[in-house]
């Protein structure tokens, strides 16, 4: 089942394109990357998936409706988390979730309030103001706030940017346990090692879709380069990056005493992603 | 109107969490008309009060909901929650009304305590009949402020853009409305322009309650000018606000 379908999607900001000839499928169920450098497009991509930007021309279905004529029927189904957290600051953590709430017409209202705070950790904090809180706490609001209709679609921009590494690796096993319920999760980094995490990454840059694939397959189009060292000669090869041609280049040396070390040095995603996107580097 | 009342309620909700917002926005019209009450007994005692210190007072209030209203709409849109509104599926024409509602207890304090202040501190004193009518003015001049906030605001890309606004809109006020020289003596042309401007309206029908033998159709009239401005400016914001940044 495709989730979302994209054909020929140009955006233009006066003679700025934002994004060109955008042709994407995003299978339903799975965790879909968009990867790409601050300014690739990725949040004119992910605000045009959710009907707040006008595509210049090309078509979008999201669950099969066109977000710029559908966006009632549409906007039941999607979760939006923008990259700034879009709170009410004054108000309490509960109030900005029972908010959107109600304006999603969510019913069993007080028991989905009380599950999305439970599952981004927030109970304890249900009742206090926005102001207070911390900046990864407020980004669990935000998510909050995405998940309390249970979209069948996540939209997530930057979620886990300025956010710490425990918190980080809580909310990526949130989007997995959420990916794992059939929930489509959508999200755009700028981050590599996030990158690996998803089933499928497109990789953005200067608003042109440059790559389409897994991480794995991703991972498999860089090298490794080894390097035995015996006690009278050394020998360095780059071969594939995949653990079989590794395996396969040591057996000749049939791992003898004299062997006394092997280093491996296979190219990062990072650096793939370089190597694909040339001149603009992808920020980590 | 479902998602009106909504967003009205929640609205209202942050006005009252701002506390310092809140106070401020009551107390400055009151310090204000204090203001004007020590400038006015430095007048000669033939200073004819009622004719500026109640048009002044709804002058105010129509300030002060105009700056507020446009300010926190620019915000919405700054903070990124009026993305969210939308993609929430709330409409254009439900948030600007959302708006109306959530101020509605906002200028409803301010017009009670601005108007209240005003008539202890000049000693002034009017019929029920007439004190409902002035009330009513000055709340239905309020809604125009907030429209008018909301319009603004579609042409801010933060807060700070609001502010030109204020003398576009709030100066003409002050001198082509009839606030502070009688419209008739004014030249054509700028008659024309004051006749553009809301509080032009509302200074006639108070002028009118308070000055003069109360005539109910130019009452009318005007209040039906005053309810037409509400009705334009709603239908005009709602196509202009837009949903992106």
């Amino acid at each position: 089942m495709i989730a979302i379908k994209i054909t020929n999607l140009d955006k233009s900001y006066g003679k700025i394109a934002a994004l060109q000839n955008i042709n994407l499928a995003v299978p339903q169920g799975a965790i879909y990357g968009l990867v790409g450098s601050n300014g690739a497009g990725k949040t004119t991509l992910i605000k045009s998936l959710v009907g707040i930007t006008q595509p210049s021309s090309g078509q979008i279905f999201v669950m099969g409706h066109d977000p710029t004529t559908d966006k009632r029927k549409l906007r039941k189904k999607i979760g939006y988390m923008p990259q700034d957290t879009a709170l009410y600051e004054t108000l309490s953590v509960s109030s900005n979730i029972k908010f959107i709430a109600k304006t999603q017409s969510v019913k069993a209202l007080d028991k989905n309030i009380r599950h999305v705070l439970s599952i981004t950790e927030l109970s304890d904090r249900a009742h206090d103001p926005v102001h207070t809180l911390s900046g990864g706490m407020k980004k669990r609001v935000s998510l909050a706030c995405a998940l309390v209709h249970q979209p069948e679609i996540l939209f997530l921009d930057e979620p886990t940017a300025a956010v710490d590494p425990q918190l980080r690796a809580r909310l990526w096993g949130l989007f997995q346990e959420l990916a794992a319920d059939g929930t489509t999760v959508v999200i755009s980094t700028h981050l590599m090692d996030e990158a690996l995490l998803c089933d499928k990454i497109t990789i953005l840059n200067k608003g042109k879709v440059v790559l389409v694939d897994s991480p794995l397959n991703i991972k498999r189009q860089g090298t490794t380069s080894i390097s035995v060292n015996t006690s009278d000669q050394e020998y360095l090869e780059i071969i594939n990056s995949t653990p079989e041609a590794i395996a396969e280049h040591l057996h000749k040396f049939g791992l003898q005493n004299n062997v006394s070390s092997i280093g491996i040095d296979s190219s990062t995603l990072e650096e793939i992603v370089l190597s694909i996107v040339g001149e603009n580097p992808v920020e980590t | 109107m479902k998602h009106s009342l909504i967003i009205g309620q929640r609205v209202f909700l942050e006005l009252l969490k701002d506390k310092r917002l809140f106070g401020l926005s009551i107390l400055g019209p009151l310090v204000l008309i204090f203001f004007l009450k020590i400038f006015v007994d430095s007048m000669p005692p033939q200073f004819p009060a009622a004719r500026y210190t109640i048009p002044f007072a709804a002058f105010i209030v129509h300030f002060f909901s105009f700056i507020l209203c446009g300010i926190a709409l620019v915000q919405e849109r700054t903070a990124g929650t009026l993305e969210t509104m939308f993609i929430s599926g709330c409409s254009r024409f439900s948030i600007i009304a959302g708006y109306v509602i959530g101020y509605f207890g906002l200028v409803t304090l301010q017009t009670t305590a601005a108007l209240g202040e005003t008539l202890w501190l000049f000693d002034l004193s009017y019929g029920n009949t007439t004190l409902l009518l002035l009330f009513f003015t000055i709340l239905l001049l309020s809604m125009v402020s907030v429209m008018l906030g909301i319009f603004a605001s579609t042409f801010a890309r933060h807060a700070g853009h609001v502010l030109p606004f204020i003398p576009l809109v709030m100066i003409p006020s002050i001198f082509l409305s009839g606030l502070l020289i009688d419209t008739n003596q004014l030249s054509t042309w700028a008659e024309i322009i004051g006749m553009l401007l809301p509080f032009y309206y509302a200074n006639n029908i108070i002028q009118e309650i308070i000055t003069t033998e109360l005539i109910p159709s130019i009452i009318y009239r005007n209040l039906l000018a005053l309810a037409g401005y509400v009705f334009a400016l709603l239908l005009i914001a709602s196509r202009t606000l837009r949903e992106e940044n």
